[in-house]
C-alpha cells in the first residue's frame, strides 16, 4: 500500500496501479475517450492529462503508474487549459452534426465540450470531408468524420472477440479506422461496437434516427435469451411521447457485471428485444363455448377444474408442460403446488431448441433458468407428444414452444383427446385457437424474481416494463392458485411478492440460501 | 492466381522470420522483400505476407498503408518522390513539383504511359539541409532547380 495525493486528497493505492484507476477509486473523474477498463491503456486521445508535481510536462493518467507520495492535480489551471487544447484539436476535424447524431446525449465529446471547452472555432480552414456511411457489418454504420481514432473498436475486435476485422489505416490526417473491402464484421458481438464508441462514429442501424437518447429510460434487467444471465439495460420510452410510438423498447445495452458478462452482451441478446413488443398476447382467449372475460373468472374456472380432480383423487390426470424461462420463484411455486400438494408426476419441459454456443458469453441454452429448474429438483424431461397419455384430462401449458417443435396437426390430434387445455403465454400463436383458454402472461423484464445462470449464480431483478393488456406474471397467478386450492391456504397467502417466495425457497432449499 | 516466390527469396524470408522471437515482428523486412520481388504490395501481396506470418490481412494493411515506402500500386522504373513538407516548401518545392509534372506530363500518384516514371509527393525525406529535395528510387537529390532536375532525369538510363 502506498499513499498518493490527488487534488490534495490522500488516496491509498496499490503498487502498479495507474493514476487514472487511483482517481477513479477515490471518486475523482478524469475525462477520457480512448481509455476503457476492459483494455490496457492506449493513450491516443490525450484527454486524461494530469499535472504531477515535480514532472515538467503533463502526464497521461491512464498510463502513468503511481509512486509513493506522488502529488497529482486533475483540475489545476494548467490541466484545464491543456484539456481545452486537446478538445480543440479533436473538434477541429469533428463534423458537429450533433443535431442528427444518435450519440448526442450519451456523447463524451459533447459532455467534455460543455465542461472544458465552450470555445469558438479558431480554425478558418474547412474540415476534411470523409466517408460518413461505411457499412461495417449487419447492424453497424461507421462515420469517419465523427471518429476520434480512440481505437476502442479495433481493440475490442482483437482482444475480446478475436476476429480483428477492423484496423487503423493510412496516416496523418488521412488516418481512419475501417474494415477491408468485402470483409464486413460478422460476429455475434458486433453490436457492442456501437455501445463502446465514445462518440457517434459507429452507430447501430437498429437504433439510427429512431429516437433521442434523453427520451429513454434505462431499466436494469437480466437477458433471458441464454443461460449466461448477462446484465443489461432495457432502454425504453416512458411517459413521454407526442405520438403513438410503434414500440416501447428502443435499445438493449450491456450493463457491467465483472463476474458474468464484463462490459459486453452478444447480438442475440442485444437485438432480441423485438419479442417484447411484437405479437404479444394481450387479451384472454376462451374457446369451446367457454364464456370468460376477466382474470378472476379464468382463475376460478382453472381452480375449479383442478379441484374437481383433486376431490376425485384423480390428479394423476393432470399434465404440466413447463419451460425454463420461468423464474426460480415461479418454478418453486409450480413444484410446491403441482408436485408436492397435488402429487402430479406428469411434469415435462418444453424449451426453444438449443442453439450454438461460443467461448465468450453465449451458451447453447436459449432460456435463462435451466440450472434453476435443476436446483429446484425438477428433472428436465424432454417432452414427446406421446407423453400426453390418453388419461390426461387437464393439460396446463406454460409458453407456446410446443408449436415450435411439433406440427400443428399432431398437436391438434393430441389436444382433441384432452378435455381441458390451459395455455399461459406471453405471445400469440396458432395454439391460441386450439386450447380451451389462453391466458396472457408477462415476459421476463415485465416481472420480478430471480434466475439461476449456467454457473449457478442467482440474480434477482425487478420489473422494468408493464405487461401489456391483461398480461400477468406467472408467480402472481400461481400464488393465487395456491391459496384458492384450499390445500395449504396459509402457506401461499404470504406470497405477495417474489421476495417472499424467495425467502421461503431459502428456508426449504439449501442451494438458494447463499 | 497465387503468387510464387523464387527459391532464393523463400530462403531469405525464412531467414528473416527466424531472426525474431515472434513471427509478426518480421512484417516490415518481409514486406520489403515481397515488394522487391513483385514490385508492389497490392491486396494479393498483403494476403501473402499475412499467411507467411500467420497474422490477419488487416494488420498487414495497417502497416502497408502507414509507410510511404510501400507501393500499393506498381510504380514505373523510376519512382520520383518529391518532398512537400515545410522546409522544402519554403525553399520552393511547389515549383519543383510543377516543373516535374509538366516535364513528365503526370500528376502525383500517376505513372507515365511508358511505365518509366512514377511521381509521388512525400512528407519529409529527412534531408532539410539540402531542401528542396527529392528521391529517385533510392538516390537522394538536393538543392534542386529546373536545370538540375533536367540533368538528373535526362541522364537516367
Amino acid at each position: 500500500m502506498m499513499k498518493i495525493y490527488i487534488d490534495d486528497r490522500e488516496v491509498h493505492v496499490e503498487k502498479g496501479m495507474t493514476v487514472f484507476k487511483a482517481a477513479e477509486n477515490a471518486g475523482i473523474e478524469i475525462p477520457h475517450l480512448c481509455y476503457h477498463p476492459a483494455f490496457p491503456p492506449e493513450g491516443t486521445c490525450r484527454m486524461c492529462l494530469v499535472e504531477i508535481e515535480g514532472l515538467p510536462k503533463l502526464e497521461l493518467a491512464c498510463s502513468t503508474q503511481v509512486k509513493d507520495g506522488m502529488k497529482v492535480h486533475t483540475k489545476s489551471e494548467k490541466v484545464v487549459e491543456a484539456r481545452k487544447g486537446v478538445l480543440e484539436f479533436l473538434l477541429a476535424e469533428h463534423p458537429m452534426d450533433c443535431p442528427i447524431c444518435d450519440q448526442a446525449g450519451d456523447c463524451k465529446l459533447q459532455d467534455y465540450y460543455e465542461e472544458y471547452g465552450l470555445f469558438e472555432n479558431n480554425f478558418s480552414e474547412s474540415k476534411e470531408r470523409r466517408e460518413k456511411k461505411i457499412r461495417l457489418g449487419k447492424h453497424l454504420i461507421h462515420d469517419n468524420e465523427r471518429c476520434v481514432l480512440c481505437r476502442r473498436c479495433v481493440r475490442f475486435l482483437r482482444e475480446v472477440v478475436g476476429t480483428g476485422e477492423m484496423g487503423v489505416f493510412e496516416r496523418g490526417i488521412a488516418t481512419e479506422v475501417n474494415i477491408l473491402d468485402g470483409m464486413p464484421i460478422d460476429n455475434n458481438y458486433s453490436g457492442n461496437l456501437a455501445q463502446l464508441c465514445p462518440v457517434g462514429a459507429i452507430t447501430d442501424t437498429d437504433f439510427r434516427f429512431q429516437t433521442r437518447s434523453w427520451f429513454l429510460e434505462k431499466g436494469e434487467a437480466i437477458c433471458p435469451l441464454c443461460s449466461r444471465g448477462c446484465n443489461i439495460f432495457i432502454e425504453h420510452h416512458r411517459g413521454f411521447s407526442r405520438f403513438d410510438l410503434p414500440k416501447r423498447v428502443y435499445r438493449i445495452s450491456a450493463r457491467e457485471n465483472a463476474e458474468i458478462n464484463s462490459y459486453w452482451i452478444c447480438d442475440i441478446g442485444r437485438y432480441g428485444y423485438y419479442s417484447l413488443d411484437e405479437n404479444r398476447a394481450e387479451k384472454i382467449i376462451a374457446n369451446n363455448n367457454i364464456s370468460i372475460k376477466n382474470y378472476e373468472a379464468v382463475l376460478a374456472f382453472f381452480t375449479e377444474k383442478i379441484k374437481r380432480l383433486l376431490y376425485k383423487k384423480k390428479t394423476s390426470r393432470i399434465t404440466l408442460l413447463l419451460n425454463t424461462f420461468l423464474t426460480n420463484e415461479e418454478l418453486f411455486l409450480l413444484k410446491k403446488i403441482f408436485q408436492d400438494d397435488l402429487g402430479i408426476k406428469n411434469i415435462f419441459f418444453i424449451d426453444p431448441p438449443a442453439g450454438e454456443s461460443d467461448a465468450i458469453l453465449l451458451t447453447s441454452d436459449r432460456t435463462p433458468n435451466k440450472k434453476g429448474a435443476e436446483e429446484l429438483g425438477f428433472e428436465i424431461t424432454p417432452f414427446e407428444l406421446g407423453n400426453l397419455a390418453d388419461e390426461t384430462e387437464v393439460l396446463i401449458i406454460f409458453g407456446n414452444y410446443i408449436a415450435e417443435i411439433f406440427s400443428l396437426s399432431d398437436i391438434q390430434a393430441y389436444f382433441d383427446r384432452i378435455k381441458d387445455t390451459f395455455l399461459f403465454t406471453p405471445h400469440r400463436s396458432e395454439l391460441d385457437s386450439k386450447v380451451g383458454i389462453m391466458f396472457p402472461t408477462a415476459m421476463t423484464p415485465e416481472k420480478g424474481g430471480s434466475l439461476t445462470n449456467v454457473d449457478g449464480k442467482i440474480q434477482k431483478f425487478s420489473p422494468v416494463l408493464e405487461a401489456p393488456g391483461d398480461g400477468k406474471a406467472e408467480w402472481k397467478i400461481l400464488a393465487e392458485l395456491g391459496t384458492k386450492l384450499d390445500v395449504n391456504f396459509k402457506y401461499y397467502k404470504k406470497f405477495l411478492s417474489p421476495e417472499e417466495i424467495f425467502r421461503q425457497m431459502q428456508k426449504e432449499i439449501p442451494f438458494f440460501e447463499k | 492466381m497465387s503468387l510464387e516466390f523464387s527459391d532464393k527469396t523463400k530462403k531469405t524470408i525464412d531467414k528473416i522470420i527466424a531472426r525474431y522471437p515472434q513471427k509478426e515482428a518480421a512484417l516490415l523486412p518481409v514486406l520489403h522483400v515481397i515488394q522487391k520481388e513483385f514490385g508492389q504490395i497490392s491486396e494479393e501481396e498483403e494476403i501473402l505476407a499475412a499467411s507467411l506470418l500467420g497474422i490477419s490481412q488487416v494488420k498487414v494493411r495497417e502497416v502497408v498503408s502507414f509507410y510511404t515506402m510501400f507501393n500499393r500500386k506498381a510504380v514505373g522504373k523510376y519512382h520520383i518522390q518529391v518532398c512537400s513538407n515545410l522546409t522544402c516548401t519554403l525553399m520552393g518545392a511547389a515549383n519543383i513539383l510543377n516543373f516535374i509534372e509538366e516535364k513528365l506530363g503526370i500528376k502525383p500518384g500517376e505513372t507515365t504511359s511508358d511505365k518509366r516514371f512514377t511521381l509521388s509527393t512525400v512528407e519529409c525525406l529527412g534531408a532539410c539541409e539540402q531542401a528542396p529535395s527529392m528521391m529517385v528510387n533510392f538516390d537522394y537529390h538536393g538543392h534542386l532547380d529546373k536545370e538540375k532536375i533536367n540533368e538528373i532525369l535526362d541522364n537516367l538510363e
